[in-house]
């Protein structure tokens, strides 16, 4: 594998790792934030 | 320009990183994981077509019993045709759904939603839940458990992404919709442009899927691994078995149980959550549980099943199938026979119980793949997990059916007590009891079901040419 396909294929796999990261971030967040209220309340 | 998703321009180039291959199928999963987010536009559906809740339930249904009946069927074709295709395929039938859906909506026509969302996306549903599944046990032939772990913990994080963004884009689209209000619809205009906005958004995430998905050459292998140190593990084989032959076999049919009994079990908690919580802490008709609070614990239960996906998954690459399936079945027993006694004395006490009992439920989803590997081989292991999750479908009919089968004869919602729940959760463990049976009694599939080593590859090629894909 060249280095200019292999630098590629890094900045792919941070950009994928990225998008499901973001992506189950918000929901954990957003979650979180729900299930608070069964201490809260 | 469809032959690019054929599996023959699939086959990963040497140096390929096999952890491309997890977020391609996230990618997937967490957008087809949207199906258990449809109770937060189901009153304004309810209003809309003002008609019955039965009649908006069923669009879950129908989606529902087509994901077991698609996966059961197109397994093969996945198979045969590679994950990139099954990705695409998917991706085209879960966005036609919502399109088709919101074209129902529109118009006011019900029948276009069942035909959109339940039938079309329900095809999506299933092509789209076992179209990675093989994939990765095949990049991963070391750590099977983590690898189908962490896709199907894309699964249960879909709803926990759906849920609030469905929320936040019907108040963008409908201003007077306000979702902190139990008794609040949004207007059959919103309900549209969400189906609109979640079918495109979802169709571009999973291109991502579609994009990066590769399967490895055939005779690639992880550095450092010895095939030879995982087959020397006990139940795991170097074989490989058909569908077509799985589906003969006892072992199978064991497995299909153990999965029932499992699904059967967490459902009947999962899908009575809310008003459970509140039930159990009960005192003169008033419950110290408020609805606010209930709905925290929801959210806390989906975090445990999103969790315990993955845990418990990559715990059985340690620990092996078998036993990980004797936690989630008999430490599981143990847990329900408690919330049934003892549950009620403190909130704290519930919620452990509770959150456990559903880390196993998504521990049970996960692990399936990697248990169907070590017992059938890898050669046909997503169309096998195609046809067990027809199990998930026959538990979802029966979970809520017992649960709801019991509280009926206790009295009406909002009077129920924790004694209401006691009938139920023992027959739970009842259940569970079956699924541990089940699962001591999986031996090692006969040799005579095992595909001969020389024809398995050529059977492969014959497969692929009847489906134009070499």
């Amino acid at each position: 594998m060249s280095d200019d396909s292999r630098n590629g294929q890094q900045t792919r796999l941070w950009i994928s790792w990225l998008v499901v990261a973001a992506l189950l971030g918000y929901g954990v967040a957003q979650t979180l934030i729900t299930a608070a209220k069964l201490f809260t309340h | 320009m469809l032959s690019a998703l054929d599996r023959r321009h699939t086959i990963a180039p040497p140096g390929y990183s096999r952890w491309l291959i997890p977020p391609a199928a996230l990618a997937v999963h967490l957008c087809i994981g949207q199906v258990y987010a449809t109770s937060v536009y189901k009153n304004s559906l309810i209003a809309h077509f003002d008609t019955s809740q039965t009649a908006i339930g069923v669009i879950f249904s129908i989606a529902i019993v087509m994901l077991g009946l698609s996966a059961a069927v197109a397994g093969t074709w996945v198979e045969a045709n590679g994950p990139r295709k099954a990705m695409f395929v998917s991706a085209c039938f879960w966005a036609a759904g919502f399109l088709v859906g919101s074209l129902g909506i529109a118009t006011t026509q019900l029948w276009l939603l069942y035909l959109g969302y339940g039938l079309l996306g329900g095809i999506g549903l299933g092509i789209g839940y076992i179209s990675p599944v093989s994939t990765l046990i095949k990049w991963f032939p070391d750590r099977p458990g983590l690898a189908t772990g962490l896709a199907i913990m894309g699964f249960g994080g879909g709803a926990m992404v759906a849920s609030p963004l469905s929320r936040q884009l019907l108040s963008f689209y409908d201003p007077a919709y306000d979702p902190a209000n139990a008794s609040s619809t949004a207007s059959g205009s919103a309900l549209v442009w969400l189906f609109v906005t979640l079918g495109l958004g979802y169709f571009v995430i999973m291109m991502f899927g579609v994009a990066n998905v590769r399967v490895p050459a055939q005779d690639w292998r992880p550095a450092g691994f010895d095939p030879a140190s995982v087959a020397a593990k006990p139940l795991v084989t170097t074989a490989n078995v058909s569908a077509a032959n799985a589906v003969k076999t006892r072992s199978f049919w064991l497995l299909w149980v153990v999965l029932f009994c499992n699904v059967t079990a967490g459902i009947g908690i999962l899908e009575q959550a809310s008003p459970m919580i509140q039930d159990f802490f009960r005192d003169n008709g008033t419950s110290a549980v408020t609805v606010a609070a209930a709905g925290g614990f929801v959210g806390l239960l989906s975090l445990f099943n999103m969790a315990g996906r993955f845990v418990w998954s990559s715990t059985s690459d340690v620990i092996g199938r078998k036993p990980i399936y004797m936690v989630y079945l008999g430490v599981g027993m143990v847990l329900y026979a408690l919330l049934a006694l003892v549950g009620q004395t403190a909130t704290a006490l519930f919620v452990l119980l509770a959150c456990v009992i559903l880390s196993f439920y998504g521990g049970g989803f996960a692990t399936v793949p990697a248990y169907l590997r070590d017992l059938f081989g890898t050669f046909q292991v997503g169309a096998i997990h195609g046809r067990l999750l027809t199990a998930w479908s026959a538990a979802g009919i029966a979970g809520p059916l017992i649960v709801n089968g019991f509280l009926d004869a206790q009295g009406k919602p909002g009077t129920l007590t924790a004694a209401a729940y006691r009938p139920a959760l023992f027959t739970m463990v009842g259940v569970l009891a079956v699924g541990f049976v089940a699962n001591l009694l999986v031996r090692p599939v006969p040799q005579r079901y095992h595909e001969p080593p020389a024809e398995q590859s050529v059977d492969e090629d014959a497969t692929a040419q009847r489906s134009g894909t070499r």
